[in-house]
């Protein structure tokens, strides 16, 4: 399959690590033969019709800080746009930087793609909080696939879970701790008793938190992830403005401490039943979704399943790869079925 | 008497000077008994031109169409001054010209201001070139004194579908009303000079012929007419032995059969397009090439069946490049029947096409050519569809390939004629990839390196004395 990487961040990254490391077994275990056509990143392009060498993209990005500068293949300047509209492609993966005001880059690229025919898996919860009900018109119309297990849960398989396993079930409501980010900032209040502001600061120098966490910290991560939950699982065209969302600034050592001696503790928990929301929450020690760390949990309460929790390390970049690894299995197998009716 | 259906290419009305002399061999036949029908193509370049006009429009660049109307304008004009000396005859021409250019400008400025490009737009566009240089030749032929008709295809009775684009005619429709049309005026001495290409649907929407355009209104019209011959006018002495850019020693090939035409044009001979040759083949008219600016030379002659002499079992040799093969192999489709016939059809389907097919005794092994600008798409829709399902185990392509064909009804029934042939690839060291014989066994095809190709195209000549 030929596909068009957009974003070489650290999923992208991941992603062709992923195939260089698991080239011969993605082909024959699944018949699974990726030719990454071309590579994207702000500064240009590298393009190859016949498939790049990843090894060497790899370098180039980590030596030089862009692929563009690859010596034959290379095209600085050249926008993703072009590239989404001129190069020969069937599937596209977006992992440009998540953006909530407008989308964008991520939106255009993923509507162009679409316009073209070309299927779509994105990690990038930007365009889909905004716009999923758009996006999923844009693809049945053009009969291409679109898909996104990376945005929620990083790596473990939530949608999926909900989507597949659960089929034929009715999924009356989902809550979760949706932010690795925010969920190890509470799990250190809580345990170390430390502040937010300290917890905060070692959460950044892991490397866990942004240098600007809003995204994270005012709840707006987990915000777009329940959108997409909403829209995926339960068929509510919902988009980011339907959710209330409340952050964890305000979270107290205080209210932690309250909290314990009801053997409870506080979480950033977003549900979904009539309404969408987000909010820090106090939930019992012993609620399977009480998990620490970085972790994320998610449960399902279905009608006749009754409650499902899924725990998982919710992102990373391999992680997160894994997720897109997936989609494209699938639509290959989809393809597959499609082109030999 | 003998009827003729004459058609005279782009190059050989390239400008006025060449229409003159175009009208002047018309002219020179009548007066050895000749009836005539004369087809004419649009003025050399002209249809590109009016592509790039329409694409333009479609676009909305205003200025561009302006600038290439304006061309067109000043060419079509010139070529009626220089070809028409009587000025009244001239100013008629010119003064329909301008109507006619008139017409296309308003056709391009709906384009601009639709900004769609319909098929059947586009079709109406290109009728133009062959309006306008055909009424050019009606003027200088009138010029000359000659007798003669101006027709639209549509005018003569050429009736298609509606596939605009590549429309094929309703030929016993068309058989019927060109005869009907066209035969009364033969019979009263006057020549029809008939618009190339161009034709209509039943509903009178213009139409055009596609590829072999002109060639093919030529030999509906003689189908039609149970012409004598059919003379295709040219700027070539005829259909060579090979390439003379490959083969400097290259000779016209005097005499030839339809199926041998036919073979030679698939493999990429500069020759005529099959399907233009289909109508002339049905009636047995034969077809003639000549070379407008060598009418002394008689050409190439392509008739019904030929007596094949013994020395010369091979007609011609051609090459064609940009090309790529692509195996596909895995020990699944062993005893699997029907797994060929599946790639195939699933290729099919999304618009892969399919020059050569080989299969090794095992079949393990398919391998297969096709165009070099589909390769990738093709690798990646094998690749989607058939790993993973059991059946193989590897698609693998090389993009540097040529298929070298060999072409003469003499190959059948002579015995050695490949071996002598393989004999000379593999004195030259030359390796072959794959080998296929046409069913017809009128040509024998294999596929060697693109670096290879030019120099088995000689050896082939050398060996066989062509
Ligand atoms: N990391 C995770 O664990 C994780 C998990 C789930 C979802 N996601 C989502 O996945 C996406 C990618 O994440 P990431 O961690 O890989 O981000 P990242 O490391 O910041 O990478 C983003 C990439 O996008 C490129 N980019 C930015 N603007 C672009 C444009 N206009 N055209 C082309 N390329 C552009 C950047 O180019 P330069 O390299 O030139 O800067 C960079 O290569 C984000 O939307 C994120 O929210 C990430």
């Amino acid at each position: 399959m030929r596909i068009i990487l957009i974003g070489y961040g650290v999923v992208g990254q991941s992603l062709t690590q992923i195939f260089t490391q698991r080239r011969a077994e993605l082909i024959k275990n699944y018949g699974f033969h990726p030719r990454v056509v071309a590579i994207v990143d702000r500064r240009g392009a590298a393009v190859n019709p016949k498939g790049l060498n990843l090894e060497k993209t790899l370098s180039l990005k980590a030596e030089r800080n862009t692929v563009a500068a690859h010596h034959e293949r290379g095209h600085p300047g050249m926008s993703a746009l072009n590239v989404i509209e001129n190069v020969d492609a069937e599937t596209i993966v977006e992992a440009t930087p998540t953006n909530i005001k407008d989308g964008e880059p991520g939106l255009s690229h993923i509507k162009t793609a679409l316009k073209t025919g070309k299927h779509v898996v994105t990690t990038n919860k930007g365009p889909l909080a905004l716009a999923l009900p758009v996006l999923t018109e844009l693809a049945n119309y053009n009969k291409a696939y679109l898909k996104f297990s990376g945005t929620v849960g990083g790596g473990t398989p939530v949608l999926d879970l909900a989507k597949r396993c659960l089929m034929g079930d009715r999924i009356l409501s989902i809550r979760g701790i949706l932010n690795g980010t925010t969920n190890y900032i509470l799990t250190e209040m809580d345990g170390r008793h430390i502040t937010f502001e300290e917890a905060l600061n070692n959460a950044q120098k892991l490397g866990y938190a942004e240098a600007n966490p809003s995204m994270d910290v005012d709840g707006l991560d987990a915000a777009c992830k329940l959108v997409i939950m909403a829209n995926w699982i339960m068929n509510k065209r919902v988009t980011l403005k339907d959710v209330s969302i409340q952050g964890i600034r305000n979270v107290t050592l205080q209210a932690l401490k309250e909290a314990a001696k009801r053997d409870c503790t506080i979480k950033l928990i977003g549900s979904i039943n009539e309404k969408l929301k987000v909010a820090p929450t106090e939930i019992s020690k012993q609620d399977p979704l009480c998990v620490g760390g970085v972790l994320n949990a998610v449960t399902f309460v279905s009608e006749f399943a009754g409650e499902e929790t899924i725990v998982g390390r919710g992102a990373g970049g391999m992680e997160t790869a894994s997720a897109i690894l997936r989609d494209l299995l699938d639509i290959k197998q989809n393809l597959a079925t499609r082109l030999m009716s | 008497m003998k009827r003729v259906v004459m058609k005279f290419g782009g190059t050989s009305v390239g400008n006025g000077e060449h229409i003159r002399h175009v009208a002047s061999l018309i002219s020179n036949h009548l007066n050895k008994d000749y009836q005539m029908v004369v087809v004419i193509s649009a003025l050399k370049r002209v249809t590109d031109k009016l592509i790039e006009a329409s694409k333009e429009a479609k676009s909305g660049n205003r200025d561009h169409v302006h600038k290439l109307l304006q061309k067109t304008t000043k060419k079509h004009v010139a070529a009626a001054r220089n070809a028409i000396k009587n000025k009244q005859i001239r100013d008629e021409v010119e003064q329909t010209l301008k109507t006619i250019l008139d017409e296309l400008e308003k056709v391009l400025t709906g384009i601009i201001y639709l900004g769609e490009l319909t098929p059947k737009s586009k079709d109406y566009v290109l009728s133009f070139g062959e309006r306008m240089s055909t009424l050019i030749v009606w003027g200088a032929l009138r010029d000359l004194g000659l007798n003669v008709q101006y027709f639209t295809g549509k005018d003569a009775g050429i009736v298609t579908d509606s596939n605009f684009g590549e429309a094929r005619p309703l030929i016993k429709v068309t058989l019927h009303e060109v005869k009907q049309k066209v035969e009364p005026l033969l019979e009263k001495g006057i020549i029809p000079v008939v618009t190339g290409y161009i034709a209509a649907n039943q509903d009178g929407e213009i139409t055009t012929l596609g590829r072999g355009g002109s060639d093919y209104t030529a030999t509906i019209i003689a189908a039609a007419l149970e012409a004598d011959e059919v003379w295709i006018w040219t700027d070539v002495d005829g259909l060579m032995t090979s390439d003379p850019k490959i083969v400097p020693s290259t000779k016209v090939i005097s005499e030839l059969s339809f199926q041998e035409a036919i073979e030679l044009a698939i493999f990429g001979a500069k020759a005529m397009h099959p399907k233009a040759l289909e109508p002339a083949m049905e009636k047995e008219v034969p077809v003639r090439i000549r070379n407008t600016f060598n009418p002394q030379s008689l050409g190439t002659l392509i008739v019904k069946e030929q007596k094949i002499k013994a020395k010369d079992v091979v007609k011609g040799t051609t090459i064609i490049k940009n090309l790529a093969l692509i195996n596909i192999s895995g020990a699944g489709m062993v005893g699997t029947p029907g797994t060929a016939a599946k790639v195939f059809d699933m290729l099919g389907k999304n618009n892969i096409n399919v020059l050569m097919i080989s299969q090794s005794a095992s079949e393990a092994n398919i391998s297969f050519i096709l165009h070099r600008d589909g390769l990738e798409r093709a690798v990646s829709t094998l690749e989607i569809a058939l790993l993973g399902s059991g059946l193989i185990r590897e698609v693998t392509a090389e993009d540097d390939v040529c298929v070298v064909a060999v072409v003469g009804a003499g190959m059948k029934g002579t015995p050695g004629v490949a071996a002598r042939l393989f004999g000379a690839i593999a004195r030259k060291g030359l390796n072959v990839r794959m080998i296929a014989q046409g069913s017809s066994e009128l040509n024998i095809s294999f596929v060697v390196k693109e670096t290879d190709g030019e120099k088995a195209v000689r050896a082939i000549h050398e060996e066989f004395k062509l």
